[in-house]
């Protein structure tokens, strides 16, 4: 636990030195969620910058899949499950189609929306119809997906897998001459799962400050400040804001049968591109259950905008931190939550989710 | 989805638990902590229905009480 209140961390941040602006990066839903939340971006003073990059994987699911999720359930006699902030993606069909799980459930698909792969279990034991289950998610849902492979699928269920790694996405920023951050505050959960050690290059290679934190505003404060003492002072480290549950190595079981489960394989970002080994995908031992091999593949049919962002929708920049939600032309207007267009604007780690739902409204 | 969600241990069956969290009580699988030693009363994190990592009765408590108020302002009407 910090020892500090939040207070007492603004205090010590607000009595730095701000020659210019920093721009301090976050790349999870929930931190996104924390800092809205609790105003910190109000709090402190105007030359930092917080800025919401890639921290959600529902909106970069590759829109191939999500298509390829609702044609398997309108076109076979199956039940699809998808965790439940997926239903409402839009690809990019004919008005005549449907555009997202949720349209294609109420044309008659089987979709049903999970909260756990546990309930893959529980859904598959009481049906004799195949099952597949469309997951997506960072390493923190990768690992439980992992753990249920581990524990024995029946043979009637296969996965169709949409996971991703968190660190390429920022790796590929970082490489990129237009990094567009100066700071990173790392994922707390997912170093609880793979290690804060996974997050070192940011320092090491690029000469980024760094640090992981919680979710409680007084750790996000803290890495904050650390990462604005580094860059100050010029000593740069990995700091790590959240040690109740990050450890230097993290859940090295929960690692192992990751490992002992999946691939690590090049993976597809929507409205991104492909980011070398990004992704995870069952290996050869595990087959058997991977929807993309058992199934036809539907996503070969040529469609108008396939596989990027909606029309005029600005979630590709927005969650690569380029821009704000408020800056794209859709927010508030056409993009809102009751009628998204966006992803960002569906999933609940999406940024312009998060913002509209803290107030922000133009 | 990603929310990580802390919980009390009531139960132990195996690789799955019964816990609660603010009188809500879920199965969840400890099948990621396999490797360490859990008794009813820990508290464990949870994601998507499994637990991530062991933590203590007081940082259960303080992610319970920023959950209230997060959730208290997301379920605020939209304007």
């Amino acid at each position: 636990m910090n020892s500090r209140s939040a207070k007492d961390w603004l205090t010590q941040i607000q009595q730095l030195d701000f020659p210019q602006a920093i721009k301090v990066m976050n790349v999870c839903g929930g931190h996104e969620r924390a800092i809205s939340m609790a105003g910190l971006r109000t709090a402190l003073p105007t030359a930092i910058e917080l800025i919401p990059g890639p921290g959600c994987p529902v909106c970069v699911c590759p829109e191939e899949d999500i298509y390829q999720a609702i044609q398997l359930a309108l076109n076979h006699d199956l039940i699809l499950l998808a965790f439940g902030d997926m239903l409402r993606v839009p690809v990019n069909v004919p008005k005549s189609q449907p555009r997202s799980l949720e349209q294609a459930r109420a044309a008659g698909a089987d979709i049903r929306p999970v909260a756990s792969p546990l309930d893959v279990l529980s859904i598959a034991a009481e049906s004799t119809k195949p099952v597949v289950f469309f997951a997506a998610g960072f390493e923190t849902t990768t690992a439980p997906v992992a753990a249920l492979v581990k524990q024995g699928l029946p043979d009637h269920v296969h996965l169709l897998l949409s996971a991703r790694l968190t660190w390429p996405a920022v790796a590929m920023l970082l490489d990129s001459e237009t990094a567009g951050f100066d700071a990173l505050i790392a994922p707390g959960h997912v170093a609880t799962v793979m290690g804060a050690e996974e997050w070192r290059f940011v320092v090491k290679k690029h000469q980024i400050p760094a640090a992981v934190a919680g979710f409680m505003p007084e750790s996000l404060l803290a890495a904050t400040y650390s990462v604005l003492r580094q860059q100050q002072s010029g000593r740069l480290f990995l700091d790590n804001c959240y040690p109740e549950l990050v450890t230097a190595q993290g859940n090295q079981y929960a690692q192992q049968q990751m490992h002992s489960v999946l691939d690590v394989v090049d993976a597809n970002w929507r409205g991104i591109g492909m980011i070398p080994r990004s992704g995870f995908e069952l290996n050869a031992k595990y087959a058997a259950h991977n929807a993309r091999l058992h199934y036809p593949d539907y996503t070969e049919t040529v469609r108008k905008r396939q596989g990027q962002m909606p029309a005029g929708c600005g979630c590709a920049q927005v969650v690569l931190g380029k821009k704000y939600p408020n800056q794209c032309q859709l927010y508030g207007k056409a993009c809102t939550p009751r009628t998204p267009i966006g992803p960002c604007m569906v999933s609940d780690e999406g940024a312009c989710r998060i913002w509209w739902a803290t107030g922000v409204r133009t | 989805m990603c929310l990580g969600i802390p919980m009390q241990i009531i139960e132990i069956d195996g690789y799955n638990a019964r816990c609660e969290a603010k009188g809500v009580e879920r199965t969840v699988s400890l099948f990621m902590l396999q490797d360490q030693e859990l008794a009813v009363g820990d508290h464990v994190m949870i994601h998507v229905g499994y637990a991530i990592q062991k933590m203590s009765q007081q940082e259960a408590q303080s992610a319970w009480d920023l959950y209230d108020e997060m959730f208290e302002k997301m379920d605020a009407p939209e304007a």
